[in-house]
């Protein structure tokens, strides 16, 4: 074979592009549309920048605040205010689209055996995971222009927006090489993906820390998300941190390619562990051996954040006292500082909600991978019906996120009852199961197009970007009831009404039981895909 | 002897593309039965059929007396598959994954479980991703031997063995036949089917193109025949006077020595011309299962 060891590289980048089209625009919708919307909210929230710069003072002396959201840099513009909601989400979802790219186009693809088709034929070396790490930086590339031309239609001067659309991009430039060194460690893309958000939930850490702690700021210069931070855009637009980012991801790809070419096809440096000679699983097993990684990483995302969720509503209460117009972001016309607080927590349950949501469709994507990936083929020639076979995942894809935010909100209640606040456990726990149904019919619309159209699946995902950006953005920007009437998440009630109405939520539960019934009777009726 | 499997007539599309036009086969009790046919032919698509995993447009289709499609539970546990394309779950080992299947079919013969898992030299402590393809597909394999069940189909279950397991597999198909299973083998290895089939069925372009046993597909196809003639008689003569006789193709000189095959009506003609010419050394080799195969796949562009 002649050629360099990146011969064949514009090929398979051609080829992943046209792979992942539908799996990364949902992302890139998501980048564009969160900032472009808080920009937008901005005008409505507050009505002059003194009430924005008062917020600003008690958010910044909230360690809560710091931990999730960074310092506020400057709430007096719009830019300032959109950088500070919106910032340390998009870097750390921004690190994750490139991590999960960079796994599925090297580790994942060499596992089930895409790979080694591609690969045997004029492919050098490194150039697989050449066209990983330069799809997962076109990516990232993309998010940065995004974002910047959405704040710019939005109204933002150029500075502020590209600032923010820079930290964004930056994080996924570092973490494409991350993933490519963790690509090369594990042996499996499952291992591979958990090192590398390890190696993400320890930076979102220590610069939580960093932001939170006294003098520890230097934290803040020990992880690449700390570095993405410290862009600072909207106050100080200092661009040399994107120098550094730059830098650890040509130098960690680099140590990918050189451990790439230390390891053989197929094998990861860490060892995999053998198993057992037996097994006893049935379906119920297997379902939940091959969620159990979701199962529990989601668990922990739950009661992690819904700890740190319970410490944010209880300093809520001051930053109400401090600053009335706050109460505009959440609702209007509230009148006690109890009821306000819980709006404010129904908010923060909506959060944990689309959560469920992600988990929930995580379960039913799973169990169409399994078909994908040639195995259902397999067991279905054992006596198993379809539906038999289906059945668990049903079982699990409810039962799991359902079980996940009885526990959010329960760890919620717990931390904000732990830190003094005068929340009910009890209608904590009922707002957040009220949410239930909502999420169940995002995991019912997957189940459906699994069922009857497999290849429209990826339509589930869009549909939960648009709830959330709809629920989340359209109150402040004033959308049509009618419109906001569809999405699941802003119908519900609240429950500490005197008399909530349930109905929307009944809708909801018909509309997702009709789902699954219809998905299920597709999914017995039509052609099972093999390899 | 009863057919375990009857197939007649059957279609199926994919979208706009034709993959079975009007196939039939049967399979007796008791037999190992070959299918061949050029890659893409229809024979994974035929097995999917019989395993309900597929639903037929039109023809019939029984499997031991049943629908493959609607009696899907009820056949399966008469029923053992092994996929043309094994893909284990990367977090499971080989052991865990043929007790599953086995769980699922109500339980498998321990003993002939310990027993396949020494023949093939397959440790079952591995987990999914880490096997080679052809440990993958032994996993496969002897999660259908170690079933009770009465039909084996299998789907190339051989590719990625090397040939010790190769020879390995087929005297463990011998025993089962010898059991009285009844074995669907696809395959494209010419020499495994050769050992093992009872009957072959080849199939191309979605039709079965010829059904029946090795001798009877033999006997009427075309000999092979190589002789070496006295004198120069050959090429001046000899060569014309093959070449017009009836059944006579593919006629090569060189020197003295001629080839050409001959279909089996026109043997004895060609025998005696080549005796009135004088034969000095004289080789008739019987059509291979390759010959017969290649006859078959040669017509690929002619007919679209
Ligand atoms: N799920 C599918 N969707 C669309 N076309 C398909 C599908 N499965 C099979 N085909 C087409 O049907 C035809 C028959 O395929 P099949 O897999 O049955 O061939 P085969 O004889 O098993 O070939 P091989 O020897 O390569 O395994 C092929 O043209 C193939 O492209
Ligand atoms: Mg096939």
């Amino acid at each position: 074979m002649s050629g360099t060891p990146f011969t064949g590289t514009t090929a398979l980048l051609r080829h992943a592009l046209r792979l992942d089209r539908w799996k990364l625009l949902p992302w890139l919708l998501v980048f564009g549309a969160f900032p472009m919307m808080s920009y937008a909210a901005y005008a409505s929230v507050f009505s002059t920048p003194l009430e924005a710069r008062a917020l600003q003072l008690s958010l910044g002396s909230n360690p809560a605040f710091s931990l999730l959201f960074g310092q506020p840099g400057d709430l007096g513009t719009a830019a300032g205010f959109t950088t500070w909601r919106v910032q340390m989400f998009g870097m750390f979802f921004a690190a994750l689209m490139a991590v999960f790219a960079v796994t599925r186009h090297t580790r994942a693809a060499e596992e089930s055996g895409r790979a080694e088709l591609l690969d045997s034929g004029v492919v050098g070396r490194h150039a697989r995971l050449a066209s990983a790490v330069v799809l997962a930086w076109l990516a990232s590339a993309a998010v940065t222009a995004l974002v910047e031309l959405a704040l710019m239609a939005a109204g933002s001067p150029t500075g502020p927006a590209f600032a923010l659309g820079s930290a964004f991009g930056g994080m996924g430039l570092a973490f494409a090489g991350v993933a490519a060194v963790t690509a090369q460690l594990g042996s499996s893309g499952r291992t591979a993906n958990t090192l590398a958000a390890t190696v993400l939930g320890t930076s979102y850490l220590l610069r939580g820390l960093g932001d939170t702690l006294d003098n520890a700021e230097w934290l803040l210069w020990t992880n690449p998300m700390g570095w993405a931070e410290q862009i600072r855009p909207a106050s100080e637009n200092d661009f040399r941190p994107l120098l550094l980012l730059l830098a650890v991801a040509l130098a960690l790809t680099a140590l990918a390619a050189w451990l790439e070419s230390r390891r053989d096809f197929g094998m990861g440096m860490i060892a995999p562990r053998g198993g057992p000679a037996r097994g006893r699983l049935g379906t119920w097993g297997l379902t939940v051996r091959l969620n159990g990684g979701a199962f529990w990483t989601w668990g922990i995302v739950f009661i992690a954040l819904g700890s740190v969720y319970g410490l944010v509503a209880t300093t809520m209460s001051t930053v109400f006292r401090d600053n009335p117009f706050v109460r505009q972001m959440i609702t209007f016309r509230l009148a006690t500082e109890e009821q306000l607080l819980f709006a404010f927590v129904e908010v923060l349950l909506l959060v944990l909600a689309f959560i469920g949501g992600v988990f929930g469709i995580q379960v039913v994507l799973r169990f169409h991978a399994e078909e994908d990936e040639g195995r259902a083929e397999w067991l279905l020639s054992a006596p198993l019906s379809r539906l038999a076979y289906a059945a668990p995942t049903v079982v699990l894809a409810a039962v799991g996120p359902a079980l996940g935010m009885a526990a959010g909100a329960a760890a919620l209640a717990t931390s904000a009852r732990m830190a003094g606040s005068e929340l009910d456990t009890a209608q904590v726990v009922a707002q957040g199961l009220a949410e239930v149904p909502a999420l169940w019919l995002a995991a019912a619309v997957a189940l459906f197009l699994v069922g009857l159209a497999p290849r429209a699946r990826a339509v589930a995902w869009l549909l939960l970007v648009y709830w959330l950006l709809l629920t989340m953005f359209g109150p402040v920007l004033e959308a049509p009831e009618w419109l906001m009437g569809t999405s699941p998440f802003h119908v519900v009630p609240n429950v500490t009404d005197s008399a909530p109405d349930w109905t929307p939520v009944l809708w909801t539960l018909a509309i997702a039981t009709g789902l699954v019934v219809a998905g299920l009777a597709g999914y017995r009726r039509r052609d099972l895909s093999g390899r | 002897m009863a057919a375990v499997i009857s197939i007649a007539g059957l279609e199926k599309c994919f979208g706009r593309s034709v993959a079975l036009d009007g196939l039939d086969l049967e399979v007796s009790e008791g037999e190992v039965h070959g299918f061949l046919g050029p890659n893409g032919a229809g024979k994974s698509t035929t097995l999917r059929i019989l395993l309900g995993l597929l639903r037929a447009d039109a023809g019939t289709v029984r499997v031991l007396d049943g629908d493959p499609w609607r009696d899907v539970v009820t056949l399966h546990r008469r029923i053992a598959y092994v996929p043309g394309d094994v893909n284990l779950w990367p977090g499971l080992s080989g052991g865990e994954a043929i007790d599953l299947l086995g769980r699922l079919r109500g339980g498998l013969d321990e003993q002939r479980r310990a027993e396949l898992l020494g023949i093939f030299e397959l440790d079952p402590t591995i987990r999914g991703h880490a096997y080679s393809k052809g440990n993958r597909q032994k996993v496969a394999i002897v999660a259908a031997l170690s079933s009770n069940a009465e039909v084996l189909i299998l789907d190339e279950p051989t590719s990625g063995l090397d040939p010790l397991m190769e020879a390995t597999f087929r005297r463990e198909i011998r025993r089962e036949k010898a059991r009285g299973r009844s074995v669907l083998l696809s395959s494209h290895i010419l020499a495994e089917v050769e050992s093992l089939a009872d009957r072959i069925s080849i199939i191309r372009k979605g039709k079965v193109v010829e059904t029946g046993s090795l001798e009877q597909m033999r006997s009427h196809a075309r000999t092979n025949v190589a002789a070496t003639l006295d004198g120069g008689a050959a090429r001046t003569t000899a060569a014309p006077a093959l070449t017009a006789l009836p059944g006579v193709r593919d006629l090569l000189l060189e020197g003295s020595r001629v080839h050409f095959s001959v279909d089996d009506g026109g043997l004895a003609a060609a025998m005696n011309t080549l005796a009135a010419f004088g034969v000095s050394a004289l080789t008739v080799t019987p059509p291979s299962l390759e010959d017969l195969f290649l006859q078959h796949y040669g017509e690929r562009g002619s007919q679209a």
